[in-house]
């Protein structure tokens, strides 16, 4: 509950006092934001008036005592595009998207699967240290990313690959960074799937979720625009990412999109989520609503795919990915010096220090460490 | 909106008759006429408030002191015109400097559009827009994180947190995110041109929530810069440091020399170096190192000690808290082999126990008496024990003593 404080004037300091009495003026209406549209009209101040004259409220009085209850409020509807079968709902929506786009959607999605299976399996297998697969979320990522600009700078969570897989990140570099390997751009320093690549405006990951809790409920609450969308549906989420960020640019407000999705892989692969949740429920979000084959029987239905490319793009993407895979876990780690690198721009002289004692320390004791798969 | 009434409070002073006027012309107030004596006319003098601990001293004219070895300041620095600044004016200038040669710098925190609650950011939102000078919402997570953001994108974000007390919020923005960009991406993003500045230390009467002097949970924490000035002329130097610096850095003022601290200040930028110490009274039988408003302290300690006992102090100011500068302060300990630091903050986990550790490491056989910190208490810190919490220079001139006769 914020305190008001009920100041009438702002004092300058007066000369004359050698201690001024400074009184901070609050401005009924405004909120100290800075916003570029026009301020909210102020009310007329009428003792006559029985609105509630609350700086900033907008409510009326009621003389019935009454408690919200947290669910009454009907849920903000859910805007979609295609049905479960991938037919178009209302035709004015559809976004008429080219036959090479929407190949292009589908096959971002439908490699980003491949690789998710692959580098899963991989982490099973101890190959790599730790894996987050992306299923039942590819459409958000495509949709998305499809209706920005390539320049535009995403800043994910942690389950955004499908942004960078539309946008071109070779799988040698989503290989490295999992592996942590010299061609790592991030030096080996994360955990796998922390990618980032300045080239495609991606920020690097971080484990943190600080602010990155999505609550569309509290959009409106925030103050913010807020339209909630079927995440499953990619031109849904083509859609309101095309439209948010037209009047995001124009009108220089935020805008917010819960895209509602489902998580069908486990969290991660510290992860056991039959521990949870239902795997009736998995199947069913895995069989009947999935993006990949909301999108695959639209591009059937348009005669712009069939069952012959289908069998052959497995097997490429299949084989693709492996080959990547094969090269990344050859290729050596990055320097142990890179420990102590890019803290500062400038290395501090500690620092150097430190780097120095751990080099004479591998001098004596280096064949207690995995130096040879180090490069030198 | 308590922390705008308490910055009110803290700037309201009832001494002058005429206090009593303005209090009656407040709506509602409906106080009667004499309600609130002039403090002139209380008869019982401890109930006055304290002075203060310390007395302001600025440093010799700085022309003179770049000419000396120790200086940081190249030998041929020219002050250029000079004007009379306290301490919030000198952040004002070193701002109003920033925003002038850098057309991508933006100010932003609570309430710092109508120029500051101490009047650090006065006149600067006029001279330099809306766009550019903007108050955000009581949200310190949302300050930093947005400052970060703003970072990554290439403008160089000046943010403010009003108290340093109130820095907690966004510890994880700083300590998870902005301390580690560059490090995690492989220096491939970064929020180097990220600034945050926040009034820092006691102030007489601030207790708990804003008197803080959190440094030391800042040192432990790699990629971050922490800076601390002792003067307006250290002030406006350091701070444009920090603004053109590479690194996100936390610049903390003293808010209790705000007003307390005045001197001749140069109207056109310049930079002090980060992470130098400085040396600003040689001495050989003890040193001591302080930081912000201690400085001062601890150079009257030095005076006294000097008339009192005849010890020659060496008198440090730290500056930069990390990275620190191990080598200034070693150098001065192998010299004189007895070292006191002091600071407000807590004495456990404070930041002398890291100076006091390295130091016994590197100096070990130079020591003639074990390393002495001056700190408050581990409390919290409180309102009218004030005077009794903080380490003044009578607790440090006892602790300089035992360590001379030791």
């Amino acid at each position: 509950m914020a305190v008001a404080i009920a100041a009438a004037r702002v004092w300058r300091l007066n000369r004359g006092l050698s201690q001024a009495a400074l009184l901070l003026l609050r401005q009924p209406g405004a909120r100290g934001l800075a916003r570029s549209h026009p301020p909210r009209q102020q009310q007329q101040f009428s003792s006559l008036d029985d609105k509630p004259q609350f700086p900033g409220a907008s409510a009326e009085f009621i003389d019935k005592l009454e408690f919200i209850q947290p669910n009454v409020i009907s849920g903000i509807p859910i805007y979609r595009v295609m049905d479960r079968q991938g037919q178009i709902i209302n035709p004015s929506e559809d976004p008429h998207l080219p036959k090479e786009k929407v190949l292009k959607l589908y096959k971002s999605m439908t490699l980003l699967n491949t690789m998710d299976r692959i580098l899963y399996e991989s982490q099973r297998q101890g190959r790599i240290s730790f894996y987050m697969t992306n299923y039942g979320e590819e459409g958000t990522h495509v949709g998305s990313a499809a209706a920005l600009d390539n320049t535009d700078l995403v800043f994910g969570q942690y389950r955004e690959a499908g942004v960078l897989m539309y946008r071109d990140y070779p799988l040698e570099l989503f290989m490295a960074q999992c592996y942590g390997n010299i061609s790592d751009l991030g030096k080996g320093r994360q955990m796998p799937v922390h990618y980032g690549c300045k080239e495609r405006h991606f920020v690097t990951i971080s484990s943190p979720l600080a602010t990155q809790i999505p609550q569309a409920a509290r959009g409106p609450g925030y103050g913010i625009m807020s339209i909630r969308v079927d995440g499953n549906d990619v031109f849904a989420v083509y859609n309101a990412t095309k439209e948010a960020r037209r009047r995001a640019v124009a009108e220089n407000q935020p805008f917010l999109i819960e895209a509602m999705t489902y998580r069908i892989g486990h969290h991660s692969t510290s992860d056991d989520s039959s521990a949870y949740r239902s795997v009736d429920e998995v199947n069913y979000w895995d069989k009947q609503d999935h993006p990949i084959s909301r999108l695959r029987h639209y591009l059937l239905s348009q005669g712009w795919w069939d069952e012959e490319q289908e069998k052959a793009w497995r097997k490429q993407s299949r084989r693709k990915v492996m080959e990547a895979f094969e090269q990344a876990e050859r290729k050596p780690k990055p320097n142990p010096n890179l420990l102590f690198s890019d803290v500062y721009q400038e290395m501090p002289a500690q620092l150097r220090k430190q780097q120095e004692s751990l080099a004479r320390h591998l001098q004596t004791y280096g064949e207690h460490y995995p130096l040879d798969h180090f490069d030198k | 909106m308590a922390v705008v009434a308490a910055a009110a409070g803290w700037l309201l002073r009832l001494r002058a008759a005429g206090a009593e006027g303005h209090w009656r012309r407040l709506p509602g107030a409906g106080l009667a006429r004499g309600f609130l004596h002039p403090a002139a006319t209380v008869e019982d003098a401890a109930q006055r408030r304290q002075v203060a601990h310390f007395t302001f001293q600025p440093d010799p004219e700085p022309r003179e002191y770049a000419l000396e070895t120790q200086s940081p300041l190249p030998r041929n620095f020219e002050m250029g015109q000079t004007q009379k600044m306290n301490l919030f004016q000198s952040v004002t200038s070193a701002l109003d400097n920033s925003l002038a040669k850098d057309p991508t710098a933006v100010i932003f925190g609570e309430d710092v559009a109508f120029g500051g609650v101490f009047r650090c950011t006065v006149g600067l939102r006029d001279k330099y827009g809306k766009d550019r000078v903007f108050n955000t919402p009581l949200c310190e997570q949302g300050i930093v994180g947005f400052g970060i953001g703003i970072a990554v994108t290439g403008a160089t974000a000046i943010a403010e947190i009003q108290f340093a007390d109130y820095i907690f919020p966004a510890f994880d923005q700083i300590v998870n995110e902005a301390a580690k960009y560059r490090y995690r991406s492989g220096d491939l993003f970064n929020c180097g041109s990220l600034t945050i500045r926040s009034p820092w230390g006691c102030v007489g009467h601030g207790a708990l929530y804003h008197s803080q002097s959190p440094e030391a949970f800042f040192a432990h924490c790699p990629g971050i810069k922490v800076v601390i000035p002792r003067s307006p002329f250290q002030a406006k130097g350091l701070l444009l440091s920090c603004i053109e610096d590479k690194n996100p850095c936390i610049f903390f003022e003293p808010k209790i020399l705000y007003r307390a601290a005045a001197e001749e200040v140069p109207i056109e930028p310049y930079n002090i170096p980060l992470s130098q110490a400085e040396v600003i009274q040689e001495g050989s039988d003890v040193t001591l190192v302080a930081w912000g408003t201690q400085v001062h302290v601890i150079r009257e300690v030095a005076s006294m000690a000097k008339e009192k006992l005849g010890v020659s102090c060496e008198v440090i100011d730290l500056r930069t808290i990390i990275p620190w500068d191990v080598d200034t302060i070693c150098k001065s300990v192998i010299k004189t082999g007895r070292l006191l630091i002091s600071h407000e903050a807590p004495l456990t986990g404070g930041f002398a126990s890291e100076i006091s550790s390295t130091v016994q490491e590197e100096c070990f056989l130079n020591l003639e008496a074990p390393i002495s910190r001056v700190c408050g208490y581990d409390t919290p810190f409180p309102h009218i024990f004030e005077p009794f919490y903080i380490p003044d220079k009578w607790k440090c001139y006892d602790a300089l003593r035992k360590m001379i006769n030791y």
